[in-house]
């Protein structure tokens, strides 16, 4: 964990939606692994005052790139603080053949870093966009794209429906799933109780929620990104997270 | 320079810097010390402990504001003797004194902290964070119940807003020092719409703080005052000193721009203030101006 400068190298849009920037990093970031992902702050001022919380979805040598929203400015050569690297990397079993990645009304980014890493193992990956529309076109064609119902009158029912729900979900070895940061457990109970309702049961190591609260500190240190298990165990998302076995949070 | 931090006696607290991080900020040991020198403060202020153990709170614990933030964790913590049983070996590492923060909900529990903390060695003061409702009576009573069966000495932090009964009381318990203050509480409305409550923090708090620390510094010039709320620069840190507070808290700056709290302690190295400026005189008096 360090504080570093960063300089941003490029800016480029990929979408109406979203860009990506080019970020030269210091090597202790440059080693950041799938899962993991840094607290930036951008100019001087205390507007926003918490440290944005950026998720890499590539690497290239001292370069990280970040997926952010099409609507905020970025300048080439603009210097901006990294607070890095936060959390542990997902966790992948070994004898991993598919995994099935789940970006809930939320965009994908958080997930997308794994990849380059999966399919170069040989491991297929689906990406399944539930309650969101996110373009997908600069993602490797290897990626299976699924999407849910997401059309005006969808009802929260349709916007967990896509085809053939049963043997997406049958076929994940694993699953991860992001979701909006404003109903994070809400959102997590809703996709354990599909789940539940697709499958006979639910394995542990199998579904889990990429936690990503807002991180006043990003250490440990502040309290808020604790989430409660199941016992009377705790965890922190910052340092312990962001993957979680759902079957091992208290979801209440 | 070493700065006495504590009323006068046979265990005052002396620091060696005027500047410390807030309870809460910092965590229980050394969380930030890959990004913080903190041998470079006077003491380092522990993450609030109760007797028994504290869940996180539920719902929504961050709120981002204009310019600070709002927050409401519910101080999980897995109980006082919990916590020095995990952490004792940290703080003995610790190049600083270390200040055991403790919030208790009765007197019973008074005496419990206090019984398992009087035997630290490792800890040099407690610091009793006083509820927002708590009355000028209970005040007394809970501090007067700790600072009977301590050594050690006791800092009172006091609620945001406090009326002057809670000082007197404070004082007249024979607290070592006054913390000026706890955050305040605040509501807003989360990400998603909803309307929820917690303590605020930002440099929007300092000028209000260092109002109270000035009028308290002069009403009560015998009692330490260390001065909480809003540092965001070492100009702010200064500008408590110079309202009479002998040292000072530096909270949520801390895991914004964690260099900061650095900066400040370097800056403020060796500045004492051992009697309020009399140029600020005008400005804290008792709400005539």
């Amino acid at each position: 964990m360090k504080e570093t400068q960063a300089l941003i190298e490029r800016v480029r849009r990929i979408s109406d939606t979203h860009q990506q920037l080019h970020v030269t990093v210091d090597a202790s970031l440059a080693a950041i692994k799938p899962g993991q992902s840094v607290l930036a702050r951008v100019g001087e001022g205390w507007t926003p005052y918490l440290r944005e919380h950026w998720w890499p979805v590539g690497q290239q040598k001292n370069t990280l790139i970040f997926e952010r929203p099409g609507d905020i400015h970025y300048e080439p050569g603009t210097v901006i603080s990294l607070i890095g690297a936060i959390g542990q990397p997902f966790r992948f079993r070994r004898t991993l053949r598919s995994v099935l990645l789940i970006a809930y009304c939320t965009d994908p980014a958080p997930l997308l870093m794994t990849i380059p890493a999966l399919l170069a193992n040989k491991v297929s990956v689906t990406l399944l966009l539930l309650g969101t529309e996110y373009d997908t076109h600069h993602l490797p064609p290897e990626v299976e794209v699924l999407q849910g119902e997401i059309s005006d009158g969808a009802t929260p029912a349709d916007r967990l429906n896509w085809p053939n729900r049963v043997t997406t979900i049958g076929w994940a070895d694993q699953v991860f799933i992001a979701v909006a940061q404003e109903n994070e457990l809400d959102s997590f109970r809703e996709m354990w109780a599909l789940f539940s309702a697709l499958r006979a049961d639910i394995p542990t190591s199998y579904l889990f929620g990429v936690f990503r609260p807002l991180l006043p500190c990003g250490v440990g240190a502040c309290s808020a990104c604790m989430v409660r298990l199941k016992g009377t165990d705790t965890q922190l998302m910052c340092t312990d997270g962001p993957a979680i076995d759902l079957s091992k949070v208290t979801l209440t | 320079m070493t700065v006495r931090i504590t009323r006068q006696g046979k265990n005052a607290l002396a620091v060696e810097s005027p500047v410390m991080n807030a309870a809460g900020t910092l965590g229980f040991g050394d969380e930030y010390r890959d990004l913080i020198d903190l041998s470079t403060l006077g003491a380092f202020v522990t993450n609030p402990m109760t007797y028994t153990n504290w869940n996180p709170a539920t719902g929504t614990r961050v709120v981002p504001l204009e310019a600070g933030v709002m927050l409401h964790t519910g101080l999980p913590n897995p109980g006082v003797n919990q916590v020095i049983h995990e952490r004792r070996a940290t703080w003995e590492r610790l190049p600083i004194p270390v200040i055991a923060h403790v919030v208790v909900n009765n007197v019973e529990e008074v005496y419990k902290c206090i019984a398992s903390l009087e035997r630290e060695e490792i800890i040099a003061a407690i610091e009793l964070g006083l509820s927002d409702e708590i009355s000028a009576a209970e005040t007394q009573w809970y501090l007067r119940s700790a600072v009977e069966r301590t050594e050690k000495p006791i800092l009172a932090r006091m609620p945001f807003g406090a009326n002057p009964d809670l000082y007197s009381a404070a004082i007249d318990a024979g607290v070592g020092a006054l913390v000026v203050c706890a955050p305040p509480r605040g509501t807003a409305r989360d990400l998603s719409g909803k309307l929820v409550a917690g303590r605020v923090y930002g440099p929007t708090i300092k000028p209000i703080v260092l109002r109270m620390v000035g009028q308290l510094a002069r009403r009560y010039p015998r009692i330490p005052i260390i001065g909480a709320g809003g540092i965001h620069s070492p100009q702010d840190a200064r500008d408590y000193l110079e309202a009479g507070a002998v040292a000072v808290q530096v909270d949520s700056v801390t895991w914004v721009a964690p260099k900061l709290l650095e900066d400040i302690a370097r800056d403020l190295g060796g500045l004492e203030q051992t009697q309020p400026n009399s140029a600020f005189d005008s400005l804290f008096g008792d709400g005539s101006s």
